[in-house]
């Protein structure tokens, strides 16, 4: 292991690796007096920032290419001992370069988007410290550091999502007067916020938890430390903690990553400015939670190969992600607001990845699995942050969040129109010309072939998401941009609107996303193949895990796509052909009428509507708890404690002084009558006391 | 420094009649500087002899009690730092606040004044300002005496001279609520001294149990294995019981939401943060420290007791709408994190729960001053009626997040400091132990964090996001007096939770060394 080596080369690499991080927390830090000065330049400072961040993580890609790893320590809290630092390896040097590229674009797009806010210095505040601590968590050699990142970008989120504080209806999300079990299904600003905080706060309590139970036995929170020495693990597997504390450790990633079981808060964020969406949902925030399983996944798994099992932590982390990518995936089928399906979405395909990593660690070759979650993780970085920027443009021209208030855009919106497409098939996984087909491709082929024995129901599970995935992407692309414009269209047109394309800064952008989708795409199996060699190398190096070579002899596939699993490869095409056929019919052609279609019979319309109201788990939460413990609460503070502690004890207690200063009162007169009776009844005890 | 400690303590009370004395002839600001020159002198020494090591002093007094001593060590630095930076940064806080209430109280009794007599007196600028000099000169000289009882609880080394101290930040406490509070002031005013000083007798009665078994109060003559196991136990009990009161514990915590709620907003950001807690001191080092045997059997029960109260706490908070009795409430919640981490037996829970001293003292301190601000500029306590201020008051609301963020234990802030060590430290012993009800208690102390955070930030999103009402428009930021304790306060939050080694390293030493390990 090359961890502490020394040189000119590596010092270097140690300090971006630094400023890689820091350098956004400073322009955040220098932002309220910028603000002050002149709120014009606060873009340029943080779109400048960003850039240099993303720099210094390309500074550092040779480094991982050659399977380097830059591990800079330093004392942190000395009196308990803990190391703060850097480690820089190939998987969080990949990571840090999509985060830092991807932001830097959002930040440019935001110059166009969040123009003219009279709040503008707070956001670029909080977007900076967001894409701060997102490259902390990316960064840290240690679990308590990276904990620190982890409340960064949850408090940025908290702050972003409630950025219109002042609840205005436009900034509202879910339809008015809509209910779910009695509930409301639409949410103020502020109100979404607090959500995604709390939310995400159950699941970073799981994760404290499995970090202080694995810091009881090991002694340290630093992921090469945990590596260099397996004696913790055999005393904790001893005890039974092994398994609890790993999956308490992922229970932070499903709050994070918005997944089954709480996956509810990232509905709800979509209140924040569009570009936050964008930045939560490709770069930061839920893509933290699948880095924080590919950061602590092979480590499980090495240690699964040394003897000490933890299986059932991949089984977890497979069926959590597999349950989330079906669940969400068919709510994104019936939403009417745009970033909601994306949303929807992206929980769906946060799902796949964390399946891969699952799954990955229950077959022999962990490096294919791993690899297939981590190249999707920056494939759908790529076209989800491509078609949220998109979506960010129709909301600003159209001024609503529902796709049905669009329709009918493809002829006055041309370029977001072929972008959202470019970027739509990639979340398709449009066959062989884009990187989201050879990404997920990869999950079904390391799916199938993990050789684990729910390999089947997962893999089913993950076809069935794609055939949806086709469809609700088909189907936001038809109700947007297809068929005749809306009245809301209308309307706005009569009014003298005129519908435009989005200016160039907020078009470029997701214009180069949509274009890297397909021509990543294009060349997407080696880059896989490249990847796959990487993380193959890493592995080894680092953990110890071992690739076997695969003879890929026995192929009938053509010479280009050898290596590829038939039956993930056919699954693919199949699943892509029926999703994008059914859209077709219902969304582009419109030969059928949906909600015809839904209200045709009995069973159909249960289906919908179920779904629609998020198969009720919002509202179980909700009433569970949120309005449970409120009128507990309520229960208690009317019966208790305004009865028996104010009226009882209080009163109780003053009747009694009152009596007792009658009594008093015979030899004392006038002041502080209770404090006298409590001071002589006190001496008299202690008396009694030492006589007896 | 000779004497450092002597003066630390005694040189607010004896300048406190100097203080009155510019009050009355020079009106609030000078009296206002000079008290906080006195603190900002004193704070200095106290931080001085602190980073200077242990420091120990002793003065003879009478024969029956010992030595009049004073102690600054690990345990006590913190406790002694923090009470005396809140002491200085309050007394700057205080004017514009009191100001405005000697005005309010003005108005009312002349108001009282021309009903009764039937006459409308003609109000004269110099009777009104005569009154607010007077006024300022007995407030000051009282928060003096306030701080000096508090810092000198902290340093004493004799069982009379701690309950001596203790029963003297009393005094002026009642008073200040008395004179100034909101409300029905004077009622509560005694409650406070009713109840606190209920608990002080039970706890001068543990302390002579103890002090006439072994035939001397000073704490250097204090050997648990000499004192007969009966009379250790029970004076252990009254000594918690005792501290219980102080420190507001379930079950009494009655006096607390009444005092915090009803006190000079200045006073309740001493009340809250300082002075309670200053229970958990007297925890630390007479049970933990003094009496470790019998800590040892109790501690399952301060840890349950402390994890009901946090729980507790956090759920009456919910049910506030008067935003003083809302921190009040969550001021018995954070108290229970403290008792909490005192229960769990380890040197990092231990030293957690002290930790929590501080970062609540900051925290709270901070959010108690957003309350003045909002009581001072908008009129209102009552949460229903606010909304929306972010906008109107920026440094105010940003200062509130940042204490609320510490309340929740959210990094950077010193609250995630001091919350996950002591957490840890629960862990350790529950596994240790191999315990389940110790297990169960770790489990449900996390869960009262998610409630912390919920009360928390429904109380932020109701005071300062959403929709402005009506007649909140003309609102306007609060003073530079008040905004700058809180930015103060703010900033050293942030640097603790970065780096907390900065306490850390003096308190971790003193309780490996207590624990023996």
């Amino acid at each position: 292991m090359a961890t502490e080596a020394l040189g000119l080369p590596f010092e270097v690499g140690a300090a971006s690796a630094w400023l890689v991080w820091i350098l956004p927390f400073i322009a955040a830090l220098i932002m309220p007096g910028i603000g002050k000065l002149s709120k014009n330049t606060t873009g340029y400072v943080a779109v400048g920032f960003a850039l240099m961040s993303a720099l210094s993580a390309a500074s550092m890609l040779p480094m991982a290419l050659e399977a380097h790893e830059i591990h800079d320590q330093v004392m942190w809290i000395e009196s308990i001992g803990l190391k703060g630092g850097v480690l820089a390896d190939p998987l969080s040097i990949i990571m840090a370069n999509v985060v830092g590229w991807i932001s830097f674009l959002i930040m440019i797009y935001s110059t166009g988007y969040m123009k003219g806010d009279k709040d503008i210095t707070r956001f670029w505040f909080w977007m900076m410290f967001f894409i701060g601590s997102m490259q902390l968590i990316v960064l840290s050699d240690n679990l308590l550091q990276v904990f620190f990142g982890w409340e960064g970008v949850g408090l940025a989120s908290y702050a972003l999502i409630s950025f219109w504080y002042r609840d205005k209806k436009k900034d509202h999300v879910g339809t008015e007067g809509r209910t779910v079990l009695g509930l409301l299904d639409y949410y103020a600003p502020t109100h979404a916020g607090m959500k995604a905080f709390i939310m995400t706060k159950v699941g970073d309590v799981m994760m404290i938890a499995g970090m202080l139970l694995i810091f009881l036995f090991a002694g340290t929170f630093g992921f090469r430390e945990l590596m260099d020495d397996h004696t913790w693990a055999t005393a904790m597997s001893a005890q039974g903690l092994l398994v609890p504390a790993f999956v308490l450790l992922f229970g932070g990633a499903i709050g994070k990553s918005a997944q089954f079981p709480l996956n509810e808060w990232l509905l709800e964020a979509m209140t924040g400015p569009t570009a936050v969406s964008a930045l939560i949902h490709a770069a930061t925030m839920v893509k933290a939670g699948v880095f924080l399983v590919a950061r602590i996944g092979p480590l499980v798994f090495a240690l699964g190969a040394a003897g000490i099992l933890a299986d059932q932590f991949f089984e977890i982390v497979a069926w959590v992600g597999a349950i989330t990518a079906l669940l969400l995936a068919t709510q994104g089928m019936v939403n009417p607001e745009i970033k909601k399906v994306l949303a929807y979405s992206t929980g769906s395909q946060i799902g796949y990845m964390m399946m891969a990593l699952g799954v990955a660690g229950l077959s022999h070759q962990y490096v294919d699995g791993y690899t297939a979650g981590f190249f999707h993780l920056i494939s759908h970085a790529m076209f989800k942050a491509s078609l949220f920027m998109a979506a960010g443009s129709l909301l600003h021209i159209v001024g609503s969040r529902f796709m049905t208030d669009m329709g009918g855009l493809r002829k006055h919106m041309k370029k977001t129109y072929a972008f959202m497409w470019a970027a739509g098939l990639g979340l398709m996984g449009a066959p062989f010309i884009t990187t989201g087909f050879w990404s997920k491709d990869a999950i079904f082929a390391a799916v199938y072939e993990s050789g684990s024995e729910w390999a089947l129901p997962i893999f089913a599970i993950a076809v069935l998401t794609a055939v949806i995935t086709a469809f609700y992407t088909t189907r936001m692309i038809g109700m947007v941009f297809y068929g005749k414009k809306s009245r809301h269209i209308e309307k706005m047109e009569e009014e003298g609107h005129h519908i435009h394309e989005a200016s160039l800064s907020m078009w470029v952008p997701y214009g180069i996303l949509a274009v890297l989708t397909i021509g990543i795409g294009l060349i997407g199996f080696s880059a896989e193949g490249g990847i796959h060699h990487l993380f193959a190398e890493y592995l080894d190096h680092t953990f110890g895990i071992h690739t076997a070579h695969v003879e890929s002899g026995d192929s009938f596939l053509p010479a280009p796509l050898d290596g590829l699993n038939p039956v993930a490869l056919g699954s693919s095409l199949v699943a892509f052909s029926i999703g994008i056929g059914l859209g077709y019919v219902f969304y582009i052609g419109r030969w059928v009428d949906p909600v015809k279609f839904v209200n045709s019979n009995i069973f159909f319309y249960a289906i919908h509507k179920v779904i629609l109201n998020r198969w009720y788990l919002n509202a179980i939460i909700y009433w569970c708890f949120v309005v449970a413990p409120l009128w507990l609460s309520r229960g208690i503070f009317r019966y208790f404690e305004k009865t028996a502690i104010d009226y009882g004890m209080n009163n109780g207690f003053q009747k009694a002084v009152g009596w007792g200063a009658k009594v008093v009162q015979g030899t004392q007169t006038g002041v502080a009558q209770s404090y006298l009776f409590v001071f002589g009844a006190g001496l008299l005890f202690v008396v009694l006391i030492l006589l007896i | 420094m000779e004497y450092a400690l002597l003066q630390a303590v005694f040189l607010p009370l004896l300048l406190s009649p100097v203080a009155y004395i510019i009050g009355r002839k020079m009106g609030p600001t000078p009296a206002m500087w000079f008290t906080f020159a006195i603190l900002l002198y004193t704070t200095i020494i106290v931080i001085q002899a602190a980073l200077s090591g242990t420091v120990e002093e002793h003065y003879p007094w009478t024969d029956q009690f010992g030595e009049f001593g004073f102690l600054l060590d690990g345990l006590a630095s913190p406790f002694a730092i923090m009470i005396y930076v809140l002491c200085t940064i309050l007394a700057l806080y205080s004017k514009p606040y009191m100001i405005h209430k000697f005005h309010e109280q003005y108005e009312e009794e002349h108001k009282e004044i021309a009903t009764t007599t039937g006459t409308s007196t003609v109000v004269e600028s110099s009777s009104l300002s005569n009154y607010v000099n007077a006024k300022s000169g007995l407030y000051f000289a009282l928060y003096l005496v306030f701080a000096m009882g508090m810092l000198g609880t902290v340093l004493a080394t004799n069982l009379i001279e701690f309950y001596v101290f203790f029963e003297i930040m009393l005094i002026p406490g009642f008073f200040l609520v008395a004179l100034w509070g909101d409300g029905p002031r004077r009622k509560i005013g005694l409650m406070f001294l009713f109840w606190t000083h209920a608990g002080a007798v039970v706890l001068l009665l543990g302390f002579l149990m103890i002090g006439l078994t072994v035939g001397s109060f000073d704490f250097a003559d204090i050997h648990e294995s000499e004192i007969p196991q009966d009379i250790v136990l029970v004076s252990a009990i009254a000594i918690s019981i005792g501290l219980g009161v102080k420190l507001a514990v379930f079950m009494f915590h009655i006096w607390l939401p009444w005092v915090h709620g009803s006190a000079p907003t200045p006073i309740s950001a001493l009340l809250s943060p300082a002075m309670i807690g200053i229970g958990a001191y007297g925890i630390f080092r007479l049970i933990v420290e003094f009496l470790p045997a019998t800590f040892a059997d109790l501690a399952i029960w301060f840890h349950i007791w402390g994890l009901v109260t946090m729980l507790y706490g956090g759920a009456m908070a919910l049910m506030q709408d008067d935003i003083k009795r809302l921190l009040a409430y969550s001021s018995i919640s954070q108290m229970g994190y403290i008792l909490f981490g005192i229960g769990s037996m380890s040197v990092l829970g231990l030293s957690g729960a002290e930790m929590m001293y501080v970062t609540h003292a900051l925290g709270k301190g901070i959010l108690f001053m957003m309350a003045g601000i909002l009581i001072v500029k908008v009129g209102t306590r009552s949460i229903s009626k606010l909304g929306g201020l972010a906008g109107k008051m920026p440094i105010t609301a940003v200062c509130a997040v940042i204490g609320a963020l510490t309340i929740m234990g959210v990094p950077p802030t010193s609250g995630f400091m001091g919350e996950w060590t002591l957490f840890y430290g629960a862990l350790e012993t529950a596994i240790e132990e191999g315990s389940t009800v110790r297990a169960v208690t770790f489990g449900l102390g996390l869960v009262a964090t998610a409630l912390t955070m919920s009360y928390m930030l429904w109380m932020l999103k109701r005071v300062f996001f959403g929709k402005t009402p009506e007649h909140l428009e003309n609102v306007k930021e609060g003073s530079w007096y008040m905004t700058a304790p809180m930015m103060v306060l703010a900033g050293f939050t942030v640097v603790l939770g970065i780096y907390p080694d900065i306490f850390f390293e003096q308190i971790i030493p003193y309780f490996n060394g207590v624990l023996g390990v």
